[in-house]
């Protein structure tokens, strides 16, 4: 079961990068069929995503020493993709604004393709990892991250696409409340993320909060989105510098989840 | 208010001063900013760990700055303090106008007569329409109220008010959390324990190696560790704990990782563990005599055959000192009658620097011993610290997902028997959302009876 969630994780990886290329064709071409085959294809690698997701699950329980798989790199960065790409295909089915999948679909494959350079063995969990409270910090955490992820790529798009000399047209403004609403998801997400992470602490170490590295992070990008949050309720703003702040936040958080486990050293630094 | 005091005016410039989103926006990120720092130097380490990365000088400025214990220096703490007066002033200043908005008459609000947003005409005349328009309207935001107003008819329905509240609610959520981290702070503590196999400890270690009694023993019967099936990764850390009130036996726990047991309101943590030495059988010679196998205890003294007493000070399993030595060695302390104690040292034999004197041990064996560490807490702010988390989550919910929404609907004569309906509607959120529901409504306005223009 495991070998065959390997095997399909890989194929999973390279069909993301066709469905990168079809989105970016479309982009290009503005050709809307293009765009729509992508949007099925990606549906459908989301399903053979979850199944192999499902069936790593499944085997480990075989091997013995079940747990979700949610215990290092390469199974987080595999689960950072799947929320990525779920959080994507929400914004489409809602906006049914094929452009953005340009910019989030080559994230998924750089995720994915990260995600197959790391060691895929399953591993027995540590005791402190043991933990019951695993599953509902992780998934917080990642759809957190994720929602800043596509965040970051609308914000791209919004960048790259010189939306900012225009900021008041119906697609400028439109891109703007996508990126606030995709980094709101994130910012509830986060929150929980933090919340579930320090209720977990408390139970393994009797401290809600240690100031660890990753705790500290986490807060930073956390302090990051709420003067973000804050600048656009209270200040109004909006456009170029609301996309700037988003890619700055997303900044934090790839150093959140990639810098703190490579540079510093932690009670996280099992997850590396 | 009137402004005659002078002192008043400084009063005011503070009040405003904490009042303003510059403030929030400048500590968050200025609080971000510090934090980084002290991810990026290493925390509450000693002296020459900063001289040795940072020199001489560097050192000097970590400590002047508290950088060595950044996160509880006056300095970020004052940080954290001016974040919290900043959001208790801030919520002050505009709660009032929030309520004021929360609580305005509808019947008022329904004489407005707003730009509108959309506007066309139906059949029928105002009073055939009025009715019928106000059930859609009634259905598509909430409670709907009439008034007449300069010759035509106005319909008002908003919904969402409270969702004001939201922001208030995650601004008292963090207020929650950082007095639950002062009462733990203030009356909670935190400490560590070791326990050795067979031993019963009744008071632990809090900070700077202060003993703190606990008023009840807690006795180790054993440690355990589990490895998962045909591997070396440990897969549980047990320790059996027996809790002792008054002489007798209360609480029997086998401990885990992640699973913290309480006793009288403590709650113990299974944190570490580590072998100790229990005793070393050594072969004890006195200069000119047989030598005999004698046995000595770790840190306490037993009596030798033949006088004087010994016992080990301290004791490496393995030691490497190249060519010279490899194995095992035990410091062991002498004292013959009368006398200072001695440092000796005990090697394994074979050893080509075995001791020469009146006394000497050689190593024959030794029996270790299992020693758990426990982290020891009590925190009486942490249900404030989960209250807040709670409301905290909920007020973002309420913040991002639910708005205050007025919608209004005006009803004039058009002439040949049509009625001109104007929408308009404001929202302090999620003006999206409103756009939809509006569209909604002039759907349903326009499908039933009356044709479009």
């Amino acid at each position: 079961m495991a070998e065959l969630s390997n095997q399909l994780i890989t194929y999973v990886t390279f069909a993301y990068m066709a469905a990168a290329v079809l989105y970016l064709i479309a982009a290009v071409s503005g050709a809307r069929r293009i765009a729509l085959v992508g949007s099925g294809l990606t549906w459908l690698i989301l399903a053979v995503h979850t199944t192999a997701i499902i069936l790593r699950w499944v085997g480990s329980y075989e091997m013995g020493v079940g747990h979700a798989p949610f215990s290092n790199l390469f199974e987080s960065l595999v689960f950072f993709g799947w929320t990525l790409v779920l959080i994507y295909l929400i914004l489409e089915l809602r906006t049914r604004m094929y452009v953005v999948g340009a910019y989030a679909l080559p994230l998924v494959f750089a995720t994915m393709l990260y995600a197959l350079a790391q060691d895929a063995s399953i591993r027995p969990l540590m005791p402190a990892l043991k933990s019951n409270w695993l599953i509902a910090h992780v998934i917080a955490c990642f759809l957190g991250y994720a929602g800043f992820g596509i965040s970051a790529a609308l914000s791209l798009l919004y960048l790259l696409t010189g939306q900012g000399r225009q900021p008041s047209s119906p697609r400028a403004n439109a891109l703007d409340n996508f990126i606030y609403q995709t980094v709101a998801i994130g910012f509830i997400m986060l929150t929980a993320g933090i919340i579930t992470g320090a209720v977990w602490a408390n139970s393994a170490w009797g401290t809600y909060w240690s100031w660890d590295p990753k705790e500290t992070w986490s807060l930073i990008t956390w302090f990051v989105y709420a003067a973000m949050l804050h600048s656009r309720y209270m200040r109004g703003w909006q456009g170029t510098r609301l996309a700037v702040f988003s890619l700055a936040g997303f900044v934090c958080v790839l150093f959140t989840y990639f810098g703190v486990n490579l540079l510093l050293s932690g009670l996280h630094s099992y997850a590396s | 208010m009137k402004d005659t005091q002078p002192g008043r005016s400084a009063l005011e410039l503070i009040w405003s001063f904490f009042a303003s989103v510059k403030l929030s926006f400048f500590l968050f990120l200025t609080l971000a900013v510090a934090s980084i720092f002290g991810t990026l130097i290493p925390q509450r380490e000693h002296l020459h760990v900063y001289t040795k990365a940072y020199g001489e000088t560097g050192a000097r400025i970590i400590q002047a700055l508290s950088l060595d214990d950044m996160y509880h220096s006056y300095w970020f703490l004052l940080l954290l303090t001016l974040l919290a007066v900043n959001l208790v002033i801030c919520s002050l200043n505009r709660l009032p106008l929030a309520l004021k908005v929360i609580r305005k008459d509808p019947a008022a609000e329904a004489k407005r007569v707003r730009k509108a947003w959309r506007s066309f005409t139906v059949d029928g005349g105002v009073q055939d329409n009025q009715d019928r328009l106000a059930r859609e309207l009634g259905r598509v935001v909430g409670k709907v109220h009439r008034a007449e107003v300069d010759g035509g008819v106005n319909l008002f329905a908003q919904r969402g008010a409270w969702s004001r509240l939201g922001v208030y609610l995650v601004h008292a959520s963090v207020l929650i959390i950082f007095i639950g981290a002062i009462v733990g702070n203030l009356w909670g503590f935190d400490g560590r324990v070791f326990i050795t196999e067979g031993q019963t400890v009744d008071h632990i270690l809090i900070q700077r190696g202060k003993k703190l009694p606990l008023g009840f023993g807690v006795r180790l019967d054993k440690f355990t560790i589990t490895y998962y099936k045909g591997s070396r990764m440990p897969s549980e850390y047990i320790s059996d704990l027996v809790f002792i009130n008054h002489g007798k036996e209360v609480k029997k726990w086998r401990l885990k990782v992640n699973h913290p047991v309480d006793f009288k309101g403590i709650d113990f943590y299974q944190s570490s563990y580590d072998q100790q030495l229990k005793s070393v059988k050594v072969l004890l010679t006195r200069k000119g005599q047989e030598p005999q196998e004698v046995q000595l205890y770790f840190q306490r003294w037993s009596k030798l055959p033949g006088g004087g007493e010994a016992g080990v000070q301290d004791f490496r399993p393995q030691v490497d000192m190249g060519g010279m030595y490899r194995g095992a060695v035990a410091r062991i302390l002498y004292r013959s009658p009368g006398k200072q104690p001695v440092a000796l040292t005990a090697f394994e034999p074979g050893a080509r620097m075995a001791s020469r004197g009146e006394v000497t041990f050689q190593l024959k064996g030794w029996d270790m011993v299992s020693r758990t560490g426990l982290s020891v807490k009590y925190d009486p702010g942490v249900w404030f610290v989960w209250i807040g988390c709670i409301l905290m989550t909920l007020g973002f919910l309420v913040t991002f997902y639910t708005s205050h929404r007025k919608v209004w609907l005006r009803l004039t004569p058009a002439g040949k028997g049509r009625t001109r309906v104007e929408i308009a509607g404001s929202a302090n959120r999620n003006r999206v959302g409103l756009q939809r529901a509006m569209e909604r409504l002039e759907q349903s306005i326009r499908n039933q009876k009356g044709k479009a223009e």
